[in-house]
């Protein structure tokens, strides 16, 4: 049996939780397989913050001990870590960060993402969706109405989508034009609105 | 000459001087190249030259070439980043003091914050080098627990994380909403993963956190007079009154900053300022006041002479100590006015 430590922290609205991460994790699991699951678990312990967003982070042991004393002073930090995503309640249940998706794919390998040519990525970098004539590759698991990392030929995570399709075979019978990944999340965002809250539409 | 410590009422003293020392001469550079005649008199009594001020005054005429920091907590190989922005159109010249960053000699096909390259975090964009220093000189490693303590955008938190290698301690702070944001979007882009931000007025650190730290890094909010080459409306901006407002809330935060510091812990006070008022008045400050902190000598930094503080302003004597401090001139470094002074908590 896992651990039950739990250390909480509130201010402003915002409650914070740090434990061993079994409820991100499993959407993990569940989105990206238990290999990716293992991997996001050795890198330290989560910390879940919930507000008008619930956001999860994997912080280092020493980054822990340092956030108990925030905790214990009545005070919670903006963020910690490595941010690695946004949990939900209804679908996408768990919206991953670039950062986050790009440690998986660079350790254990692509899946549930699609491969963008250039032409397609400049209008996604502006905060459009991903239409088929774009697409060069394609990796399962994909599924209708949830994400799938949207990656550049260097290898880059650009951002994250939410598919249209129910797998690459799908693909296939769509036109050029067809829509095939709208868009949640695209690195443009660092450059149009920096300052301002992403993935907007998302909340808990 | 009067002694820094012996001074009763250095902001009256100091308008009186500075209001006295105003003659036909002083206004008239300062109409020629546009400043305020208060700025251009605390010049002229700073450097006790006209051709060093002139020096100044037409180096602040001259634009800035960006630079940028190849972010090797994303590169593990910064000549790929090179050949990517080169395809680009662009061009760049090593600098020799910072190993992985790069001043921007050519502009390429693409703004340097709109490239994907940009936008993946492989680099982080500066105005110009200047802002690289102040790390360099704290020099944090992956053991040291670290305060930042006035941290937005992030590109002094995240080249700290890199030299770091993204392990031990930063806290970065910034109590400004919008600005916090961008500290976080930078971190992010960045692939920053040792850091906690938080959101708070620095002054209160100590309120979480007492002797705590092993580095300290306050690069305090200032009036900016030696980003001129940047900011034109700062030749006009900022009055002596809004100065001597700047120094009292720099003390706040230095004074913050010492409190945070463990015993043998070391503070880097940094502005881009050149005002001694921001400057070596708030270290002289610090030093004459307390018994628990003393100015160390920069680090060398290979290729990068710092001039060294101020001891004598108007008349008044500074602790010879504050001569430890370093500062970086446009007309004598080739970048932004800055100021340096690394304090170690005994």
């Amino acid at each position: 049996m896992p651990t039950k430590k739990v250390v909480k922290g509130s201010a402003g609205g915002i409650e914070c939780v740090i434990n061993n991460g079994e409820e991100v994790l499993k959407l993990i699991d569940d989105i990206l397989g238990r290999d990716a699951s293992k991997l996001v678990s050795r890198l330290g312990k989560v910390m879940i913050c919930k507000g008008i967003f619930k956001e999860a982070y994997i912080i280092s042991d020493t980054l822990t001990e340092v956030i108990k004393v925030i905790f214990s002073k009545g005070y919670i930090p903006y963020s910690a870590g490595l941010y690695i995503g946004r949990i939900r309640r209804s679908k996408p249940y768990f919206i991953p960060s670039i950062n986050l998706l790009q440690l998986i794919y660079d350790e254990l390998g692509l899946r549930r993402a699609i491969v963008v040519s250039d032409e397609g990525l400049k209008p996604f970098l502006y905060g459009n969706d991903i239409l088929r004539k774009s697409i060069i590759r394609c990796y399962e698991p994909l599924k209708k109405n949830d994400v799938v990392g949207i990656v550049g030929t260097d290898g880059y995570v650009y951002g994250i989508g939410l598919c249209t399709i129910e797998s690459c075979n799908d693909l296939r019978r769509l036109r050029d034009l067809d829509l095939v990944a709208k868009n949640v999340f695209d690195v443009g965002w660092y450059l149009r609105g920096g300052t301002e809250t992403r993935e907007r539409m998302f909340k808990i | 000459m009067v002694k820094y410590e012996l001074l009763r009422d250095l902001e009256e003293y100091l308008k009186a001087k500075v209001k006295a020392s105003i003659d036909n001469n002083v206004k008239d550079i300062a109409r020629r190249f546009g400043y305020l005649d208060y700025m251009i008199a605390r010049y002229l009594n700073m450097f006790g030259s006209i051709d060093e001020v002139l020096d100044l005054l037409n180096s602040f005429e001259k634009p800035l070439n960006p630079v940028i920091r190849c972010n090797k907590l994303k590169v593990r190989d910064c000549s790929y980043l090179v050949r990517r922005l080169k395809a680009l159109d662009y061009d760049m010249r090593s600098i020799m003091w910072e190993e992985s960053s790069y001043i921007i000699t050519k502009l390429g096909k693409v703004s340097l914050g709109a490239t994907h390259e940009f936008l993946l975090g492989l680099y982080y964009l500066y105005r110009g080098s200047a802002s690289l220093v102040p790390p360099l000189t704290l020099n944090p490693r992956s053991e040291d627990v670290v305060l930042d303590m006035a941290a937005a955008p992030g590109g002094k938190t995240s080249h700290m994380a890199q030299l770091m290698n993204n392990e031990g301690v930063i806290i970065a702070v910034e109590v400004n909403r919008i600005r916090v944001r961008a500290l976080r979007s930078n971190l992010e882009r960045l692939g920053v993963k040792n850091t906690i931000i938080l959101r708070m007025n620095a002054v209160n650190i100590p309120k979480l956190f007492s002797e705590y730290f092993t580095k300290v890094l306050l690069d305090a909010p200032c009036s900016g007079e030696g980003l001129i080459q940047i900011d034109r409306s700062r030749k006009t901006k900022t009055t002596l009154n809004d100065l001597l407002e700047f120094r009292r809330a720099q003390i706040a935060l230095l004074n913050a900053a010492i409190n945070t510091a463990i015993s043998g812990g070391h503070i880097l006070y940094t502005t881009c300022s050149i005002a001694p008022e921001e400057d070596e008045l708030v270290i002289a400050e610090a030093i004459t006041r307390r018994d628990d902190v003393k100015v160390v000598k920069m680090p060398e930094i290979d290729g990068l002479n710092f001039n060294e503080g101020l001891t004598e302003y108007y008349g008044i004597e500074l602790p010879n100590e504050v001569r430890l401090c370093g500062r970086l001139y446009p007309s004598k470094h080739g970048m932004e006015g800055f100021f340096l002074c690394l304090l170690r908590k005994l």
